[in-house]
């Protein structure tokens, strides 16, 4: 095991990581809100298919990352419809937008023109490709990767401040917590939790969109296989702190790259069992952590749809 | 009780000067929605639905109404199209039942499609070893159960970290669904396993053998279609009638008062959990056998989402045990028609599609039926009452 191997590693785990950065730390936004926006796993997938769509027809990957963000929205509307505004069961909006976000996105990949035999247009590339990217080994790590993998970092860096640092966060905490009382305390309630449960959802869109733009460089039928569920998981290990969400989002990124990387090598470790290895780590972790905390660090109203006439 | 609640974009309590809404809308609580309001909230639900897929296809370049009409066509529209609407009914009536029972006691299981997948490599695992030493009934009931125990041993890897440790149930079924799938991969494409044809050049399954069949009904459907019924009776009695279906009923309520009552709910969640995935497997072991009648990781891939399917039922049935078979007959011509849209050249996922505004449609209409909209003029403060 060379430099050269190391390098690759570390590069693909944070690369594999980045559409898990994104959407998690999104997904704590909404969540510490008080709503459960269990969709991301269909928002991947729809901003995925049209951001690659778009990018495709107009050779811009920045508007079809603009145009995955918005997808992300819309379907993040329905959330805040169901959820907030009509107090529906939100495990089964959820699911419900799971089912719709995956099935637009497969429609668009079977209507003509078919995603699957366009071309890759606009793609992100690496940022630096020569000067600081020269470095040995923290060169291509730090400087040569793509410019999502910057945004997923500043967007981490700005949730966390936001949430625990400025008064509109602290505003949004509460209403997470007991919007009861953040109510009496003249905090809008529903405006809040929709605008986070938006923004939420563009951050899942932006995470489906560096998908085939980014980290495949072309879409396929459910391409995100899961990314969403696992980003919705590592909300729960990282105690609901976007910070902690980036290294879980690393740790899950390295066992993909354990896999890809051990192909590579020619070392002969059946493909399907490697497949398995993150959904397996993410059960097991998942365990390991309601082992050691329980429903600690959860939003207290996490879930529970707010009666202003019901208190 | 009754007081104003307006669209999140307008505060209610705002100041009546500055912006009067021209009305307002009151929300009471109902506490019993009459039968005539519950039908006509899940058809308007169902036309929703409808509207939006059409929205959808027209905006493509196809024709809603044509495309609609396919679909009746391929799953109604002969005795053999019947027949095909039939065997794709009979497993969701079972991951439809697998979804009611644990979401009435308020676990919220996804987990179906990875057990319908362990249940057939469980059922075909059986039937392969039996062959054809052991007469046809025997075969059939050994590799069913299989099915069965498979499907209920691979739920209780999450039902008892559920149980006892309150792990998202809902995270990790879903990622045993993924394992469950990359399991029969491996079987099948990536090793020579006993579930593997030896002979053929290509990686497919190995044929089960014919004694595993259970016997045909109409057509292309066996009787499958009508043991699942059977099946769906028994769930309802076991729920229904029993003091084990009374407790279970009780700790879905509350689990405070389960507790009061003497209830071991812990126990209760692991049984619910494994019953469902004892379904769930049934469903599994009933489609290796006679419908793929080799381990097809293709064919039985989760992604046909006869799992998913299942929570749409159930959602639409509201739990109803035995409202689960008419509404899979519906949801199975639904599938059904996928293929048969994809030879006519539209897509075959618009049928997912449906499925989900259907089921997003259901879960938010459930308001109408629980609450009493009224539209109100508003009083001079900016309330109404």
């Amino acid at each position: 095991v060379n430099d050269g191997t190391v390098v690759q590693f570390l590069m693909i785990a944070i690369a594999a990581g980045t559409p898990l950065v994104l959407a998690a730390t999104g997904e704590i936004v909404s969540q510490r809100s008080g709503v459960l926006n269990l969709g991301l796993e269909g928002i991947m997938l729809l901003g995925a298919a049209t951001a690659f769509w778009t990018a495709s027809a107009s050779g811009s990957a920045w508007l079809g990352l603009a145009v995955g963000a918005a997808s992300g929205v819309v379907l993040a509307a329905l959330v805040g419809l169901m959820a907030i505004s009509l107090r529906a069961n939100q495990i089964v909006v959820g699911i419900a937008i799971v089912i719709l976000g995956s099935g637009i996105a497969s429609y668009l990949g079977e209507a003509g023109p078919m995603l699957t035999q366009r071309e890759p247009g606009g793609q992100f590339e690496p940022l630096l490709s020569s000067g600081a990217a020269d470095l040995p080994l923290i060169g291509p790590i730090l400087f040569g990767q793509d410019v999502l993998v910057y945004l997923s970092w500043l967007f981490v860096a700005g949730a966390s401040w936001y949430l625990f640092r400025t008064r509109a966060g602290l505003s949004l905490r509460a209403v997470g917590e007991d919007p009861a009382t953040a109510d009496a305390r003249g905090i809008a309630v529903a405006r809040t939790r929709w605008v986070h449960v938006l923004a939420g959802g563009a951050a899942a869109g932006v995470a489906g969109a560096s998908l085939p733009l980014a980290l495949f460089g072309s879409w396929s039928d459910n391409l995100s296989s899961g990314s969403g569920w696992i980003a919705f998981a590592i909300v729960i290990f990282a105690v609901w702190r976007p910070w902690r969400a980036l290294v879980a989002a690393y740790l899950f990124g390295a066992l993909t790259s354990i896999g890809f990387n051990l192909q590579l090598l020619d070392i002969p470790v059946p493909v399907a069992l490697l497949t398995a290895l993150p959904y397996l780590m993410t059960l097991v972790a998942l365990i390991v952590s309601s082992v050691a905390a329980g429903r600690l660090g959860a939003p207290a109203a996490l879930g529970e749809p707010f009666w202003r006439e019901r208190r | 009780m009754s007081a104003t609640d307006t669209t999140p974009t307008t505060d209610a309590t705002a100041p009546a000067v500055a912006r009067r809404p021209r009305f307002a809308l009151a929300v009471e609580p109902r506490p019993h929605a009459a039968l005539g309001t519950r039908v006509a909230t899940i058809a308007a639900c169902l036309l929703v639905a409808l509207a939006g897929g059409a929205l959808l296809l027209a905006v493509s370049g196809y024709a809603p109404l044509d495309v609609y009409a396919d679909i009746v066509e391929t799953s109604f529209g002969s005795r053999q199209a019947f027949s095909q609407t039939l065997v794709v009914t009979t497993p969701l009536i079972l991951t439809s039942l697998a979804a009611a029972v644990a979401y009435r006691v308020r676990l919220y299981t996804v987990g179906a499609d990875g057990q319908l997948v362990i249940g057939a490599i469980c059922a075909s695992g059986v039937a392969l070893a039996l062959g054809d030493d052991l007469g046809s009934l025997a075969t059939i009931a050994l590799s069913l159960v299989a099915g069965v125990a498979g499907g209920a041993l691979w739920a209780s890897i999450a039902a008892v970290p559920r149980a006892y440790l309150g792990t998202n149930e809902i995270i990790s079924t879903l990622m045993l669904n993924f394992v469950a799938l990359n399991l029969m991969t491996y079987l099948v494409l990536g090793s020579r396993s006993f579930w593997r044809d030896p002979v053929s050049a290509q990686p497919i399954g190995r044929q089960v053998p014919e004694t595993a069949l259970l016997p045909p009904f109409f057509d292309q459907a066996d009787i499958g279609i009508l043991l699942v019924v059977a099946v769906a009776v028994g769930v309802w009695l076991l729920m229904q009638r029993t003091r084990w279906g009374y407790a279970v009923r009780v700790a879905g309520d509350s689990r405070r008062a389960a507790v009061y009552a003497g209830i071991d709910v812990r126990r209760t969640i692991v049984a619910v959990l494994c019953l469902s995935g004892a379904l769930a497997g049934l469903a599994g072991a009933i489609q290796v056998t006679n419908v793929t009648q080799a381990l097809d990781p293709d064919a039985l891939n989760p992604g046909l989402g006869i799992g998913y399917a299942g929570i749409v039922v159930a959602t639409l049935a509201r739990l109803s045990l035995l409202g689960t078979v008419p509404v899979a007959l519906l949801i199975g011509a639904l599938l059904s028609a996928g293929p048969g849209l994809q030879l006519l050249g539209v897509p075959s996922a618009v049928v997912t599609v449906l499925q989900g505004l259907i089921l997003l449609l259901v879960a938010g209409g459930h308001f109408f039926l629980s609450y009493r909209v009224r539209r109100v003029r508003p009083t001079v403060s900016g309330g109404a009452s």
